[in-house]
């Protein structure tokens, strides 16, 4: 996290003063695309950087879907599964996906190159089904698009 | 994403590949309403127009954005906080994100025109977290307005200067609710807050805040370069102007349209969006986001699009987030899928919402399994009915709302599942060619 | 001053107040999980609902303002209905397991339940589970089962105590209170009165845990002798009737707990965990015999001698105990005030570890009554300043005296409660009774006196100290 602090002070000059608390989530944020996840002494450094409870920084990375505490797969695929995805087919596109790597939602890879999440409504209703991969929106997805992007990985990884 | 048919008030605007860039946006005048507002107008004349165009929170609520404005007190000594709503979180509902691609200087010289109004030095966008090319675009515009000097220096020859910062959310519906907003906006939980008092009395840090969402502000530019009669010469005099509504599910051409109240429901579906595919009917309709009741295929034929005739069926426009679901799809499923969700975003502060929404998750789930009983159905009612109007922000309503809606008008589909162990359609949610 | 009504009643609220502030300040009763008077707003449980007249739906009092001619009732069928389904809502998830809850019989769930709902569960659903027996800290158990995330716990981490230590994480149905990984709720002074202020029983004291039914137990009422501040508290011990001969019989005479006992003026409703750790403090071995040059007399005969004693000084100096209650002290002034030479004594300095002082409680003088000691005797002593050199007898009363101080050629007589194996220094020594023993009163640093009541009897040997001052100036057979 130490690597951070010249970019969050500059965050901080843009907040109006007393606003340290606020910069709770832009650092966690930055700090989880920097490592791919908060760590233990991520969390420390914050609470002395910010001089915030530490109890408030980890309701924060429980409460909110998109923090993590572990890594995840190298290309990390959310699919929603929310109304307008699952009326155009998510539910079957999960369970492809499933299929297709051998996980359920939640899990990773054993080579640690893939994980499966589900997650809610993307305000990608228009463009459903829809699945995210590694931040990124894929939209007007089916099994074709998936397994392409899949093998593009594997052989990726393979090289 | 299909290109909305036509742009009133949005300022004509046509989607382009470089819509979204300054020198666009400035080509097609923008950036003059600002000007017109600090050359021409009091802060109090700029909120006099807003007040007089009748334009209401397209977030969902249907608040007149001028009554919002209108309780805070520019004379109060204190700091005042204006924030875009960008947490577009409500399943059916991606219009915002058209705004936030496509026309971000249009929000962001709306933003400036309110914050005048209000006189703040300080307001936020709160995006919700999982937005990618929005933030994007929206953060690279306001690289571009800083560098023309929209923000962060007196404008025009005035002293208003306005600072302006793009807060990102990390997932949580309820920070789309504007109390919750703000409790994640101070780095916390969003826990929706109890009224009294109101946001524009104690908000952001309990400073006076305006919160509204990113289409009603985007509106504001176009109310103060063309007036409050421009504006009203649209829609019907309760839902004046136009307004985005996004269409998905069982549509042929899904997509963001901007529309006028008033005009019927039927057109709009089948002339414009192109109807359901494969030729299906219209079993039901979510007009407003998944927290709006449902409206059955007959009740559309004789409704128009606006919240004064959606409400002689028990709905409303919400947040023009419409999902469009054919006949034959097992509406048991799909209230399992809303009620998950629902379970899912719940944040655990108040009893209603906390205890009911697993409940209701536990009870669908069950009845989707086969193990369902015949008071389950009064169990869900009755659920729902707890937390109408009992709970601190409207989440808990509006899954009730969500719940009662389907119960309402498709209780014979669960009937027969609970009885029969299975759905009387396939079960599937999705449109197929036969059946 | 609003006048509103409340259930037909007029009442003078003041401006600022909210509905529930005004009824509680009227008398009257409106069930409340979150609501703490000392606490901040949450409006989460739901339950304090409440009407207004002329509308159709409930409100929670709680956040409501009171303004003028406000009509709110509070035993409507739509307020009852309601705060039904809440109950059955808040019971959802929890466990009902009473009877072998710690909490239960003091619970307001229980007692809510009875009173408000009353029927069995509708739900046909497996409850969600969560941790049972969580350490929250070496102090405190959390069974999070139980909890009905009320917050209170929380807020008072945040704005009472200051550790800002606990918090919920996660959400939904799955919220959990945890306290912070960095150990700040373990380092709370205050972290005991989570348990007292937990409306179900969740937060349990871990010295506590399956020692007594509640209604086992009946409060005294008393004062916490650790420091200046004197908390109010509620010692519990076992009721007369439920004494039992089979039980170990130290069991009878013990304190199981000590609760604050809401003193505005002093404590208001909380008090530090030194004081929840009092039955250790009073459980110290005691002095149990009188001595006469370090060998065992009866008391009878140490008094006499220690009468002697005094009655031949010539300049004796008296050193008394900032831990004796006001009434000790006004007997102590009576009979030897004149006699002697009076300075007051510190009983006891901070342990090791002990919080030495802070803005909220806890006070750096660790004695009950110094302030009432010092308004009859004014001079306090120095343990590190030698005593006058001209003194011939030394009368120390309480513990923490140190007999080398004592002037070369001077006899001591020391009055104590508790063992110390330097008694035998004295020329006389004489047990007394500790305050679970005797009622009386302490002053605190502001001057405001709190009474205590007897718990227990004396031991045989111990003497009060209240009586014993008028015999150790009296002359066996001498005119009255």
């Amino acid at each position: 996290m130490k690597h951070l602090i010249a970019e969050f002070d500059a965050l901080r000059a843009r907040f109006p003063e007393g606003f340290a608390s606020s910069m709770v989530l832009p650092c966690l944020r930055r700090i989880q695309e920097d490592r791919g996840y908060v760590a233990d002494e991520d969390i420390a450094g914050l609470v002395e950087y910010l001089g915030v409870p530490r109890i408030q920084v980890e309701e924060v990375l429980s409460f909110y879907g998109q923090f993590r505490r572990a890594p995840v797969g190298r290309c990390h695929i959310e699919a929603c599964r929310n109304i307008s995805c699952s009326l155009l087919g998510a539910e079957r596109l999960i369970e492809h996906l499933s299929a297709k790597l051998g996980i359920r939602p939640g899990e990773t890879t054993a080579d640690g190159e893939f994980s499966l999440a589900t997650v809610e409504c993307m305000a990608s209703c228009g463009t459903a089904p829809m699945v995210v991969v590694n931040g990124k929106y894929l939209e007007s997805m089916d099994a074709a698009k998936v397994d392409a992007l899949i093998d593009a990985n594997r052989a990726r990884a393979a090289e | 994403m299909n290109a909305p048919e036509r742009r009133n008030l949005l300022m004509t605007f046509e989607v382009t590949p470089t819509s979204h860039l300054l020198a666009d946006y400035r080509a097609r005048g923008g950036y003059a309403a600002v000007e017109k507002a600090l050359a021409t107008m009091t802060p109090g004349q700029v909120t006099a127009e807003v007040t007089a165009s009748g334009i209401q929170g397209r977030g969902g609520a249907n608040f007149p954005a001028g009554r919002k404005w209108g309780v805070v007190n520019l004379t109060d000594g204190q700091p005042h906080y204006l924030c875009a709503n960008a947490d577009e979180g409500e399943p059916g509902t991606f219009k915002d994100r058209w705004i936030l691609e496509n026309a971000p200087h249009l929000l962001l010289e709306s933003m400036l025109v309110a914050a005048y109004a209000l006189q703040v030095r300080h307001a936020f966008i709160y995006i919700r977290g999982e937005f990618d090319l929005p933030y994007h675009r929206i953060a690279g515009a306001l690289d571009e307005a800083y560098a023309a000097g929209y923000f962060g220096k007196p404008l025009f020859g005035t002293d208003f200067t306005c600072d302006l910062i793009v807060y990102r959310g990390a997932g949580s519906y309820v920070c789309g609710e504007a109390s919750g907003l703000l409790s994640s906006l101070e780095g916390k939980r969003g826990y929706p807050r109890n009224r009294p008092p109101r946001l524009t009395v104690r908000g952001l840090y309990q400073r006076p805040t305006v919160v509204n969402n990113v289409e009603t502000l985007s509106n504001i530019a176009g109310i103060i370069m063309d007036g409050a009669a421009a504006f009203k010469a649209f829609g019907t005099r309760k839902s004046p102007g136009t307004r985005l509504v996004s269409i998905s599910g069982h549509i042929v051409k899904p997509g963001v349209y901007e529309v006028e109240p008033g005009r019927p429901f039927r057109e709009f579906i089948f002339d414009t969006c192109g109807g359901v595919p494969h030729g299906r009917n219209v079993k039901a309709i979510i007009p407003g986001g998944i927290s709006t009741k449902v409206v059955t295929g007959e009740e559309v034929d004789r409704i128009t699009l606006d919240n004064e005739s959606l409400a002689t069926v028990g709905s409303g426009m919400g947040s023009g987030g419409m999902v469009v679901i054919a006949e034959g799809t097992c509406m048991v499923r799909l209230l399992q899928v809303l009620l998950r969700f629902y379970h899912h975003e719940s944040c655990g502060q108040c009893t209603p919402c906390r205890e009911g929404m697993g409940w209701m998750h536990r009870i669908i789930d069950r009845i989707v399994e086969g193990r369902g009983a015949p008071q389950d159905i009064e169990q869900l009612k009755k659920i729902s009915a707890w937390n109408d109007g009992n709970t601190i922000c409207g989440m808990g309503d509006a899954a009730g709302y969500a719940a009662l809606g389907i119960l309402a008008k498709f209780g014979d589909e669960f009937d027969y599942y609970i009885e029969h162990k299975r759905s009387r359609h396939d079960g599937n949610l999705e449109c197929r060619a036969s059946t | 001053m609003p006048r509103i009504h409340i259930d037909g009643r007029p009442i003078d609220a003041e401006a600022g107040q909210t509905v529930m502030q005004a009824a509680v300040a009227a008398g009257i009763e409106i069930p409340a999980f979150c609501w703490h008077p000392e606490l901040s707003v949450s409006g989460s449980c739901r339950v304090c609902a409440v009407q207004v007249e002329g509308r159709s739906w409930v409100e929670i009092s709680c956040n409501m303002p009171v303004a003028e001619d406000l009509k709110v009732l509070t035993d409507t069928d739509l307020v009852r209905a309601y705060r039904k389904s809440i109950l059955e809502l808040t019971t959802l998830n929890h466990p009902v397991d009473c009877g072998i809850c710690d909490k239960s019989g003091e619970c307001m769930l229980q007692d809510y339940h009875y009173r408000h709902n009353g029927a069995p569960s509708t739900s046909r659903d497996v409850k969600v589970h969560a941790t049972k027996f969580h350490r929250l800290s070496e102090r405190v158990t959390l069974d999070n089962e139980r909890c009905i995330l009320c917050s209170r716990c929380v807020r008072f981490t945040h704005e009472i105590s200051r550790s800002k230590s606990l918090g919920i994480v996660n959400r939904g149905d799955h919220s959990l209170v945890r306290a912070s990984e960095d150990g700040a709720f373990e380092r709370d002074a205050y972290s005991d009165n989570v348990v007292d202020i937990c409306p179900v029983g969740a937060l349990l004291a871990t010295s506590f845990m399956y020692k007594s039914r509640v209604w086992y137990l009946k409060p005294t009422a008393s004062v916490c002798p650790g420091c200046a501040r004197g908390c109010n508290v509620d010692l519990w011990h076992r009721r007369d009737e439920w004494k039992l001969r089979a039980l170990d019989p130290p069991k009878n005479v013990a304190i199981e707990r000590v609760t604050p006992r809401d003193n505005p003026a002093v404590n208001g409703p909380w008090t530090c965990n030194w004081a929840r750790d009092l039955p250790g403090f009073l459980a110290r071995p005691r002095a149990e015999h009188a001595m006469f040059n370090g060998a065992p007399v009866a008391t009878d005969a140490a008094i006499d001698a220690a009468r002697d004693l005094l009655d031949s000084a010539k300049r004796p100096l008296a050193l008394v105990s900032s831990s004796a209650s006001n009434e000790e002290l006004e007997a102590f002034a009576a009979a030897l005030g004149a006699r002697c030479r009076v300075r007051v004594k510190g009983d006891r300095v901070a342990a090791p570890g002990e919080v030495i002082e802070d803005d909220i409680l806890i006070r750096a003088d660790k004695n009950a009554n110094t302030a009432g000691a010092r308004m009859r005797f004014p001079t306090l002593d120095d343990p590190a300043t030698p005593l006058p050199a001209d003194t011939d007898l030394v009368l120390a009363w309480g513990e923490g005296f140190d007999p080398s101080r004592l002037p070369g050629g001077a006899r001591l007589v020391w009055l104590d409660a508790w063992r110390d194996s330097r008694h035998g220094a004295a020329a006389v020594f004489i047990p007394l009774s500790i305050m679970t023993e005797r009622a009386g009163s302490f002053t605190n640093f502001e001057g405001v006196a709190s009474r205590f009541e007897a718990c227990f009897p004396k031991p045989a040997g111990a003497a009060h100290a209240e009586e014993l001052f008028a015999l150790l100036a009296v002359r066996e057979g001498a005119p009255a």
